[in-house]
């Protein structure tokens, strides 16, 4: 899974979001390293539509332009938490032959 | 956020590049997000403009079907991986000049030099050009039809059978020429061109083929 897509579902984990929600969220959680554009994040959504990893929540309208809200289906939570299980068992294996203890790297 | 209906024209004008049925879906919304991410300014931002032309080349080039249409999906999938397997087949080939070149002298000792080299190029080069067209031609039949294109599906057995008279030919005249790992990836090349046409013309896949070009999500 790419890291924008799994930033993507980490963003609608938490709960139904429209597109500039997630966009603003991405780079909470990624400190400021990924910034989503438009073109790339509607993409991805649509993507994530068709393999029916999200859905839309509800629809808005404020000051007459459309808001779009999205939301993890549940095959979505579990494509997610496999990956983030997958990813923190990586991380465990790297942190532990790195032998990080108190933020003291001994390679 | 800015409101200035300059920049939102210019917006508009970019999304233009979008195939239309992703623009009916998504363009109010994209506009919202872009609007709402501008600087105060009267002309979109380079990042933002290049990364919408590169987002609608990749929607209108990639190869897509819908995933209720199972069979051609996996048609699609094998479409591109019979481009890859061209370029393969093109490496395999430039790697085995040596035994083409030691085959053609064992078949033909009485030739003169300048024979050799028209045998030589006889054989190879028609791969080495063909290869990379041939690949282009499966991605552009993936492309086809995964979008449902009635004359790609038709397109795409005359272009097997071109291949089977193709790897035949090959059998009969130049078995001898070609090295052997060239005639099994024209082999394995045939076979998935045979499973592609199977699934293609599969009653499953009929209903896919003809229909309106949309969204691959719909």
């Amino acid at each position: 899974m790419q890291e924008a897509t799994f930033l993507i579902l980490t963003a609608l984990a938490a709960g139904s979001q429209h597109g500039y929600g997630i966009i603003t969220d991405v780079t909470g959680i990624s400190h400021g390293r990924v910034r989503l554009r438009a073109g790339t994040l509607y993409t991805a959504l649509d993507r994530l539509r068709a393999e029916e990893l999200i859905e839309i929540d509800h629809e808005e309208i404020v000051d007459n332009r459309l808001r779009r809200y999205y939301r993890l289906t549940p095959a979505g939570a579990e494509r997610l938490a496999a990956e983030a299980t997958r990813l923190q068992a990586n991380a465990h294996v790297a942190m532990s032959r790195l032998d990080v203890s108190e933020g003291v790297v001994t390679p | 956020m800015t409101d200035s209906p300059h920049l939102e024209r210019r917006y508009r004008r970019l999304l233009a590049c979008y195939p239309q049925a992703f623009r009916q879906e998504h363009e109010e919304e994209m506009l919202v997000v872009l609007m709402a991410g501008a600087r105060d300014g009267q002309r979109p931002g380079l990042a933002d403009s290049t990364d919408l032309i590169r987002s609608a080349i990749w929607l209108r080039l990639r190869p897509c079907a819908p995933r209720s249409a199972r069979t051609v999906l996996w048609a699609v999938r094998l479409m591109i991986l019979g481009a890859v397997l061209e370029l393969v087949a093109l490496v395999t080939v430039i790697g085995t000049q040596g035994e083409v070149k030691s085959a053609i002298v064992r078949q033909f000792p009485h030739f003169t030099v300048a024979q050799w080299h028209v045998a030589v190029n006889a054989h190879i080069l028609p791969v080495e050009v063909g290869a990379p067209i041939a690949a282009a031609v499966w991605l552009w039949m993936a492309w086809a039809n995964g979008r449902g294109r009635t004359w790609a599906r038709v397109l795409m057995l005359a272009l097997f059978a071109l291949t089977s008279v193709s790897l035949l030919s090959a059998f009969a005249q130049h078995a001898t020429t070609y090295a052997a790992s060239d005639l099994a990836a024209g082999c394995v090349l045939w076979l998935v061109g045979f499973v592609t046409v199977l699934l293609i013309f599969n009653p499953h896949s009929d209903r896919h083929y003809g229909r309106r070009p949309g969204h691959p999500s719909t």
